[in-house]
């Protein structure tokens, strides 16, 4: 199933997934998003098996709100980070088949933050970007090419953009549309790419 | 019985990418001799065709594996110069895959492109190279050279000229086209810069009626600026590619080359 990515820019962070479900070559639904709200501003990515999608990202919502009730507080990224590696490394011998992606803002400190997980919770931390899924090596290859530091929240959307939908146009297994996310300090703005259709 | 080392009876510890692959046994008393006539050298190429020009480029390390066997051996070749160093050629060849095949293919399509001349009193049009190119390699459609090709030049009309090919010579014109290990990173960064894939002008409508931009031919500085751009991000994320960035540009005044360095790690 295909993937999302998140990258990173200046007091902002953007994570973007397409909206393609299929089994191998087979497309089963094409408004599938892989992107889930867990606070204000810390989103989850998922690809992977998409049974395990839903019922991590199910998983992820009862231990969040837990934490909420508990800490009276919204969880943090790095929080969310940890929260997802320790869940993913208790199944170490009989994994979840999911390769997650965090990106939020650090209400305390205002900083963005981004990272990536493997399949049993190993976390990848980056200063620029993290992609996952079938078209891991397309996106690398076109995020590598037009990130830049610092990009401001508009350039930051612009450049996800065409990272993404250049890169899953090249993956036969993925595109159908996609979602963008641009979280900034107190604000979100979510968009629909329309992308190409087949 | 010969004596059987016990740890011939395991799986082959031998890494699979190894030109001469390890004596395997396949059960107790009986041992397998292989040899495998292909290897994966690594490396990347990739080329670009402008209005007067053609830029091929391609890394310069040779690898098998996880080893570096040379940091410059270049995979980007003049064809039909008048000597070794081919001065006077007008065509480029580069070749990723098994760096044997690669430097045979060449050999071969570089003596053709002569005999032409020498035959026809003219040098070869790109286009008649390109099918020639084409008939050597489904030649071999049973027992292939382990290489694609890209091949470029300055066609008849004086335009820039890009062909790229599979193993067994299905080939097609393009304007570029990225090739070897790291292809899959190279190739949608060159459909957004070079042919504007996903681009649109701005404020011409909403939706459906959002107006794509159209391809233009590109300037060769900004061309070239792309090359590098596209090598280093391969280098960044790819081991197989690094060391050095071989530039052949072809114009109507020949062939230029320009050599940079990159990351050799």
């Amino acid at each position: 199933m295909a993937n999302p990515m998140s990258i990173i820019g200046k007091n902002a962070v953007a994570i973007a997934c397409d909206l393609r479900l299929g089994l191998q070559a087979l497309t089963v639904s094409n408004d599938f998003p892989k992107i889930f709200q867990y606070g204000p501003d810390v989103f989850l990515g998922l690809t992977g098996l998409a049974t395990d999608v839903q019922t991590v990202s199910d998983l992820f919502r009862y231990k969040v709100n837990l934490y909420r009730l508990r800490e009276e507080r919204d969880i943090s990224p790095q929080t969310m980070a940890n929260l997802v590696s320790t869940s993913l490394y208790e199944k170490r011998f009989g994994p979840f088949f999911v390769n997650p992606v965090v990106a939020g803002i650090n209400r305390t400190t205002g900083e963005p933050f981004i990272c990536g997980f493997d399949s049993i919770g190993c976390i990848d931390f980056a200063k620029d970007f993290i992609v996952s899924g079938t078209s891991a090596d397309q996106l690398f290859g076109t995020c590598e090419a037009l990130w830049q530091p610092d990009l401001e929240a508009e350039d930051l959307f612009e450049t996800i953009s065409q990272a993404l939908l250049s890169a899953v146009d090249r993956d036969a297994l993925a595109g159908w549309g996609a979602h963008v996310y641009i979280v900034e300090k107190d604000k979100v703005t979510k968009r629909l790419l329309k992308g190409r259709q087949d | 019985m010969a004596f059987i080392h016990p740890s011939s009876l395991l799986p082959s510890s031998n890494p699979s990418y190894s030109f001469r692959e390890g004596i395997k046994s396949s059960a107790p008393g009986i041992q397998e001799h292989r040899f495998s006539p292909y290897a994966d050298n690594g490396g990347s190429t990739l080329g670009i065709a402008g209005k007067d020009f053609t830029i091929i480029a391609g890394d310069t390390r040779q690898s098998s594996g996880y080893s570096i066997n040379t940091r410059y051996a270049p995979k980007v070749f003049r064809i039909g110069g008048d000597d070794d160093s081919g001065t006077g050629a007008k065509i480029i060849l580069a070749v990723t895959g098994f760096a044997a095949d690669g430097n045979a293919l060449k050999e071969r399509l570089d003596s053709m492109v002569k005999m032409y001349k020498y035959q026809h009193g003219k040098d070869i049009s790109v286009k008649a190279c390109a099918q020639r190119l084409a008939t050597i390699l489904y030649s071999k459609r049973f027992f292939p050279y382990y290489t694609q090709a890209i091949l470029g030049g300055i066609d008849e009309e004086g335009v820039g000229a890009l062909y790229s090919y599979d193993y067994v010579g299905s080939y097609e014109r393009e304007q570029c086209r990225a090739v070897g290990a790291a292809a899959s990173l190279i190739m949608p960064f060159l459909d957004n810069q070079v042919n504007l894939k996903n681009q649109y002008v701005p404020g011409s409508g909403v939706g459906h009626d959002l107006k794509a931009k159209a391809a233009e031919p590109l300037e060769q500085s900004h061309v070239e600026q792309l090359v590098r751009d596209a090598f280093s991000g391969a280098v960044e994320r790819h081991i197989e590619v690094g060391d050095g960035l071989q530039m052949l540009i072809a114009t109507k005044d020949g062939i230029r080359e320009i050599y940079t360095p990159l990351k050799r790690d």
